[in-house]
């Protein structure tokens, strides 16, 4: 009997229920694309394909992430719940009235949580894997230059069973939670709930500005903490960081609209117009808001923080594949085994393998580098392991159509890579007349392929492998761009892949939370504005009011999510200077675009909705 | 001396072809300032329907309402939201007050809507609340006050910017006796020592012996018409409830 009135329940309040099932949908759903990220194609081909670390890193990654995420989606379905209880508070004070035990109500409240926890369990997963799919694919059409392999539609087991167990527990508190606070809660509460919208606290002024300053210092703390430390040294005190932080932003949030009240009461401003309401809408909810908006900025601070990082990095590493590869393949000959130069034919030794140098080579063209001596070139041994001769140089940039050495003061480190790989740093452009009293080191030999680069590649891959050997008695190492750019897209797809996935879900987590929150306060709104219509307030007056109010509750989180994202960058950068140099320009502007995009996406949807509820609310 | 209040002929007309309620049939009305006047009559009579077309909640469908010199019918859009916070005052019967506002601040809103100057309104709230009794719960909110001292603050705040008139629909509907009266009490010094024009509408009998006047709505049109004069208001609530039974309508209306 009770749980036909559950399933009921369910139905009849579905509007109010539609808030509390899309969040939890959008929480599983998020939670599985996360935790099958192992599980997808593109970093199942990258651990088959010899980057194993990778793969292991995500793995590690995703441990630590997800107990994260757990607790975060705990905490935003908590405050979901607590939403919709108190909305349905006189309902459930009427079934008491009526003579139903307590004991009664609180099960059908556990009974109402489970329909619906299964029901966004069964609709999260379903979404989940749509959407991981949609990314995988997304991320192999962005990363795969040439998408040989077609990734077909998955289900991560694992993922889905994990998604099943976290939440399972997560709905279990939240039962536990509410039918607590039903059997706790007084009759005269639960039918009076209606006018009574929320407890206001009357704090004095000056525990305002102690429980403010309270926070500064905390945030101050934490902030000291992660900029002497660094990011990355996970021990008790990043711990101590963590919670420091997070509670720094909390009492921030808790008594910010205590001290603005007071602040802007004493200014004339606050009686002009609808100033006063706009702030009492805000201030009105502080209670509820100051741990959402806490979970919010935090999220932004992931959201801002990591996107920037991670496309930081993956220009980084993009350039370099350009920088670090000039030529489709040097040869690098290092000599006999006792490390004594010995020039060899290389076209013939491709050749004696079984591939023709006439018709697969476009262009080849061989270098040798000497021993740099300093007592001759002048340049310190330490970081300059060679020397090129400058008609060499010349000669190499002139056939890439670059400048040579003309007008530069030798000898110098050579502006522009001569060969791939490594091998191209530190090596100094000498005067000619010097080479003869240089030691030669090693034969340098770039070659450039005739017609498809994939397909030679192909087949001089064969050849190796068939043959087994390559160079007789000489030590010959051969670095190829097909190479690079498959080691450096495995790089480049774990920073971005966990960077924009991470970034982007937390920051439509944000926004999504804000959009739920105000949208689902809009019945309480239509009352409100129309009586402010009634009032003799124009449209445009109660318009702007309501995209003021909209956009103080978007604005604030906003705000210490992004100086939280500042002084977190400013530690992340120092791990990355250690990579590479961070074009932190470009990597700002895209993460700004795409958090306008977002956020102020989110922003106008809400505006509108919030708008129509109250004109809807008006002409009932 | 010129009415504030001249309704001449005034129709409404409600549904469509086919089946349409005539809720007021040609009614004329005439209030000058410094009155307190009462509207009753039985459920149906179209006291709400007259309110609200005073209100400009809603419009007429014949006739004219001038409030102050202005033409009501004619009035559209800003015009009209513009006339409604500087020219009327409103007290409803429930549902009132903001409830995210403090009392004071319930009373400023009046004002700050009607872009008065930031620097005054705290006072001139002040002075309202004071007018009305309603000093000590100025920083309480609504649900921390009860239903007469709410009443009261939103006759405060329906007075605070001086309208020319000052709309009441069943402001006591709600209220326990102690309360009415005591609203009632305050309204009535409101009208005599401030000179404020107050229309109140109200099925009750009780409430409408604190009037001056008080017109009898029957059907849509003016049924007849009580003056105060210099009765006492025992006597004039007798005179009330004597023409309440002579009307008929429902009996739970009387008393």
């Amino acid at each position: 009997m009770s749980f036909k009135l559950a399933l009921r329940n369910v139905r009849r309040s579905i509007r109010d229920y539609a808030v509390y099932f899309l969040t939890l949908t959008f929480g599983v759903c998020l939670f599985y694309v996360f935790n099958s990220l192992g599980d997808q194609q593109v970093i199942r081909f990258l651990g088959t394909n010899g980057n194993v670390g990778v793969v292991e890193g995500i793995f590690m990654l995703m441990g630590v992430f997800s107990a994260f995420v757990a607790v975060v989606l705990a905490g935003l379905i908590l405050y979901a719940n607590q939403f919709l209880m108190k909305r349905r508070k006189r309902e459930l004070g009427t079934y008491a009235l009526l003579g139903m035990p307590t004991g009664q109500v609180a099960r059908l409240l556990v009974e109402e949580t489970l329909l619906i926890g299964l029901c966004a369990l069964v609709f999260g997963i379903a979404l989940g894997i749509l959407g991981s799919w949609a990314l995988d694919r997304l991320t192999v059409a962005m990363f795969l230059a040439t998408p040989g392999e077609i990734f077909s539609f998955s289900v991560s087991w694992a993922a889905a069973g994990k998604t099943a167990l976290y939440f399972g527990a997560i709905f279990l508190v939240v039962m536990v939670f509410s039918s607590l606070s039903v059997s706790r809660a007084r009759l005269i509460d639960l039918i009076r709930s209606g006018r009574t919208n929320e407890e206001v606290a009357r704090r004095p002024l000056w525990l305002s500005v102690v429980l403010f300053l309270l926070g500064c210092v905390s945030l101050g703390t934490a902030y000291t903490l992660l900029l002497t430390r660094g990011l990355l040294r996970i021990d008790t005190l990043w711990f101590v960081m963590l919670g420091l932080g997070t509670l720094g932003t909390f009492l921030i949030f808790r008594s910010l609209s205590g001290f603005l009240l007071r602040l802007t009461k004493g200014h004339p401003g606050y009686y002009k117009g609808l100033n006063m309401f706009v702030l009492r809408q805000w201030s009105g909810k502080v209670h509820t808001n100051c741990f959402s908006n806490t979970v919010i900025s935090i999220l932004l601070l992931l959201a801002i923080g990591v996107t920037a990082c991670s496309v930081g990095l993956n220009d980084t590493i993009s350039s370099m594949v350009g920088d670090q590869t000039p030529y489709d393949m040097t040869v690098l000959n290092y000599g006999l085994d006792d490390g004594s130069y010995q020039e060899a034919d290389i076209p013939a030794l491709f050749r004696e393998i079984g591939v023709d140098p006439d018709t697969s080579f476009a262009s080849v063209e061989s270098v040798t580098v000497y021993y740099n001596d300093p007592d001759i070139t002048g340049m310190p041994a330490a970081g300059y392991y060679a020397a090129v001769g400058r008609s060499d140089y010349d000669r190499l940039m002139a056939g890439r159509g670059l400048a040579g050495a003309e007008g530069l003061t030798l000898p110098i480190r050579t502006p522009n890579a001569i060969v791939n790989g490594p091998a191209a740093d530190g090596i100094v452009v000498v005067p000619d007349e010097m080479l003869a009293q240089l030691q030669p080191r090693r034969q340098m030999v770039n070659i450039n392929y005739a017609g498809d680069p994939v397909q030679v590649d192909g087949q001089i891959q064969a050849a190796l492998e068939r043959a087994g050997t390559f160079g007789g008695e000489l030590s010959i190492m051969l670095n190829c761009k097909l190479d690079n750019y498959y080691d450096l897209m495995g790089s480049k797809i774990l920073v971005l892949y966990m960077g924009l996935y991470l970034g982007l879900v937390f920051l439509l987590t944000a926004a999504a939370v804000l959009a739920l929150q105000q949208l689902s306060q809009a019945a309480d709104n239509a009352q409100r504005y129309q009586l402010l219509s009634k009032l003799g307030a124009s449209e445009a007056m109660r318009r702007s009011a309501l995209i003021r109010q909209v956009a103080l509750a978007f604005l604030l989180p906003l705000v210490l999510g992004v100086i939280h994202a500042f002084v977190g960058m400013t530690a992340a950068n120092e791990i990355i200077h250690a990579v590479g140099h961070v074009d932190s320009v470009h990597s700002s502007l895209l993460t700004a675009g795409l958090l306008l995009t977002i956020y102020g996406g989110y922003f106008i949807a809400t505006c509108l909705g919030a708008w129509r509820a109250v004109k809807e609310g008006a002409s009932e | 001396m010129e009415p504030i209040l001249n309704v001449q002929g005034l129709q409404k007309v409600y549904g469509g072809r086919g089946s349409h309620t005539q809720a007021l049939r040609g009614l004329d009305l005439r209030v000058f300032p410094g009155e307190f006047v009462g509207i009753m009559g039985p459920s149906g009579s179209g006291k709400t329907t007259l309110l609200n077309c005073i209100s400009t909640i809603d419009t007429p469908s014949a006739g004219s309402i001038l409030v102050d010199g202005t033409e009501l019918t004619a009035l559209r859009g800003r015009a009209l939201s513009k006339f409604r916070r500087e020219r009327l005052g409103f007290i409803f019967q429930d549902c009132n007050l903001l409830d995210t506002l403090t009392g004071l601040e319930n009373i400023a809103l009046a004002l700050t809507i009607g872009g008065a100057d930031p620097r005054s309104v705290e006072e001139r709230s002040r002075q309202a609340a004071r007018l009305l009794g309603v000093e000590e719960v100025l920083d309480k909110f609504p649900y921390q006050m009860s239903g007469g001292q709410q009443q009261r603050v939103a006759a405060a705040r329906a007075m605070v910017t001086r309208p020319a008139l000052i709309l009441a629909d069943e402001p006591t509907g709600a209220l326990d006796s102690k309360s009415t009266g005591l609203l009632l009490k305050q309204l009535e010094e409101l009208n005599r020592e401030e000179g404020a024009t107050i229309l109140l509408v109200t099925h009750d009998a009780f409430t409408a012996s604190w009037c001056r006047r008080i017109l009898f709505l029957r059907d849509g049109a003016l049924y007849r018409e009580l003056h105060r004069g210099e009765m006492d208001r025992k006597a004039f609530f007798r005179e009330i409830l004597s023409v309440m039974s002579d009307l008929g309508g429902d009996d739970s209306d009387v008393l």
